[in-house]
């Protein structure tokens, strides 16, 4: 369980959250949703100190999160972050190979038990065919899913992505949220950020639900759509079908 | 790609060998030989190979290896592939730094290397300090480099000004050259030069991780801040001592990375050790050239290096349009 108790954050110096306390479960597929600016990312980015943590503490399994080395916390959660301001000019197997960074030693030579993590990821994210291409000349998409088989070559119990479809169309969305049930039923533990509510309410076990910088609520799919919650964050209202295949959301 | 490297050493050899043989005054190839072998002792050739030819050659080898892995740190460490030890600023202060030593120091000759680093680290940690201001945006370092460097050039020529005394010949320091390198002037340089290469070869998977990104780096478990400012050390190392006994040789820094990039990829684990072993032939043999062509007179190395540099950098840029490298 990965848990945040009372965390103040800030970002380049400026407080962003105020007192935060929400709970991950482990094995189970929780995703964040909120408004734009409403603090997800910051709330992630406390996991690889890309906002910084003033107060509060972080627990992962019972362990101060905060207090573990950088490279212990990186082979237990791996987080693969939003932004991509640098498109690394490499084969695609490189990169993917950089996700067994936290477990070299300081030889860093690479065990058969790396290879055979890498090619793992790659084969299940589906990057393998473009393993020798430069991640530069790659369509977002599979640039995207290159990235995903670097954060899951890290081969942690816990993956948290943050926006991980923005790049993908709506067939890679389907195939992404494919890959983060199969990798829930491994075992994993998934804690991700989604801006389309309809796929979230779809694959979560928890949805957590930001506003104006707090959380403003944490349960099942099924309650937060019985008590509005949703709607009133987004100010949407939200209409429901099913069929014999599954059910389906409409905003409006 | 061990193979690329072994054949990159044995070009060095050759170069370095050539480097010796070659001059104003030619020499045989046995006769060199039979002095490296250390016969011969009261020959002419001895002497000239010893007092005159190894330590240019060495130190030719050294500043090449030097300013082109400071050139590939730079450039991951700021992810920004313009860097170099010449745009961002780096051998000016370095070299403002040698002059300010030496109107100061007098003949004080184990001060110079000392100086030149520092002016090298604190140019480097000022770029980076405005750079990390100015968002990272990728102009505006080279653009705050470049203003540096002509700052920084202003005051080295204001030294020679106030200072006429000086023993250097500034035309040649602002050029960068190898003439006049002697065993004993190397002694300090070349030892932290060694020393920094090794270490930065200890350092290339942080070196690719780094040029991720801040927050993918920081996501894998890299210390970000810490890796960046110990790498910064090593360029500020390496490009300091060079311009401490060769002067601001410019270029080597930016184009032998870049070449290497086209031929053996981005990876900094075969990047660097490429990098160092293709820019030491490259410094190698303009001097050599420089020495030939003219004899008896000299062209300094870096003017050589923009002679022939730059055409070849050029004809790269422009051959491959579109495509940005052969397979590594």
């Amino acid at each position: 369980m990965l848990e945040f108790c009372h965390v103040n954050a800030s970002c380049s110096m400026v407080p962003i959250l105020h007192d935060i306390s929400v709970c991950f479960q482990k094995g189970a597929v929780t995703t964040i949703i909120g408004p734009n600016g409403c603090g997800k990312t910051t709330l992630l980015q406390c996991l690889n100190g890309s906002s910084k943590v003033t107060s509060g503490s972080i627990s992962l399994d019972g362990t101060d999160y905060l207090a573990m080395p950088l490279r212990e916390r990186a082979r237990r959660l791996s987080f693969l972050p939003q932004v991509r301001t640098i498109i690394p000019t490499l084969p695609v197997k490189t990169l993917v190979e950089h996700g067994r960074f936290p477990h070299l030693g300081f030889a860093r030579r690479k065990s058969r038990q790396d290879i055979a993590i890498v090619e793992d990821a790659m084969d299940f994210t589906r990057v393998s065919p473009y393993a020798a291409q430069y991640a530069d000349t790659l369509s977002g998409g599979i640039r995207q899913r290159a990235f995903f088989a670097m954060t899951l070559a890290q081969d942690c119990d816990y993956i948290v992505l943050d926006e991980p479809t923005t790049y993908l169309d709506l067939n890679g969305q389907r195939e992404f949220m494919e890959m983060i049930l199969k990798l829930k039923r491994r075992g994993r533990t998934i804690i991700l950020v989604l801006h389309d509510i309809a796929q979230a309410l779809r694959i979560s076990d928890t949805l957590v639900i930001m506003q104006d910088r707090k959380i403003a609520a944490a349960s099942t799919p099924k309650e937060c759509l019985q008590q509005h919650i949703i709607e009133s964050v987004f100010h949407v209202r939200i209409k429901e079908f099913s069929d014999a295949e599954g059910r389906y959301y409409f905003f409006c | 790609m061990r193979k690329k490297i072994v054949s990159l050493s044995l070009l060095l050899v050759l170069c370095s060998f050539a480097g010796i043989l070659l001059g104003s005054v030619p020499l045989s190839p046995q006769g060199v030989l039979r002095c490296l072998a250390g016969l011969d002792r009261d020959s002419t050739t001895y002497v000239l190979v010893n007092t005159v030819r190894l330590p240019r050659v060495l130190g030719g080898c050294l500043a090449g290896m030097g300013l082109a892995s400071a050139g590939v740190i730079l450039q991951s460490v700021m992810n920004n592939t313009l860097a170099s030890p010449n745009t961002i600023g780096v051998n000016s202060g370095a070299g403002f730094a040698v002059m300010l030593a030496l109107m100061l120091g007098g003949g004080f000759s184990s001060a110079v290397p000392a100086a030149a680093f520092a002016g090298a680290l604190v140019t480097t940690l000022t770029i980076f300090g405005l750079a990390y201001m100015a968002d990272s945006s990728r102009t505006t370092i080279i653009l705050a480099g470049i203003t540096v460097s002509s700052f920084l050039n202003a005051g080295i020529n204001t030294i020679k000004l106030i200072d006429a005394d000086i023993t250097v010949n500034l035309t040649t320091f602002m050029i960068g050259s190898l003439s006049g390198i002697t065993f004993d002037s190397l002694r300090l340089p070349s030892a932290a030069i060694c020393a920094a290469l090794l270490l930065s070869l200890f350092l290339t998977k942080p070196l690719n991780i780094l040029g991720l990104g801040d927050d993918i780096a920081r996501s894998l478990g890299l210390h970000v801040t810490r890796s960046r400012l110990i790498l910064l050390v090593l360029s500020s190392v390496l490009s300091g001592c060079v311009v401490s006994y060769a002067g601001l040789l410019g270029f080597v820094g930016l184009i032998v990375p870049h070449i290497c990039r086209r031929l053996f990829g981005n990876d900094a684990r075969y990047l660097l050790p490429c990098s160092a072993l293709l820019g030491a032939c490259f410094v190698l043999v303009c001097d050599m050239l420089g020495r030939v062509l003219f004899a008896p007179f000299e062209l300094p190395a870096g003017v050589l290096m923009s002679f022939v540099g730059g055409p070849f950098f050029l004809y790269l840029l422009f051959k491959k349009k579109g495509g940005r490298r052969v397979n590594a």
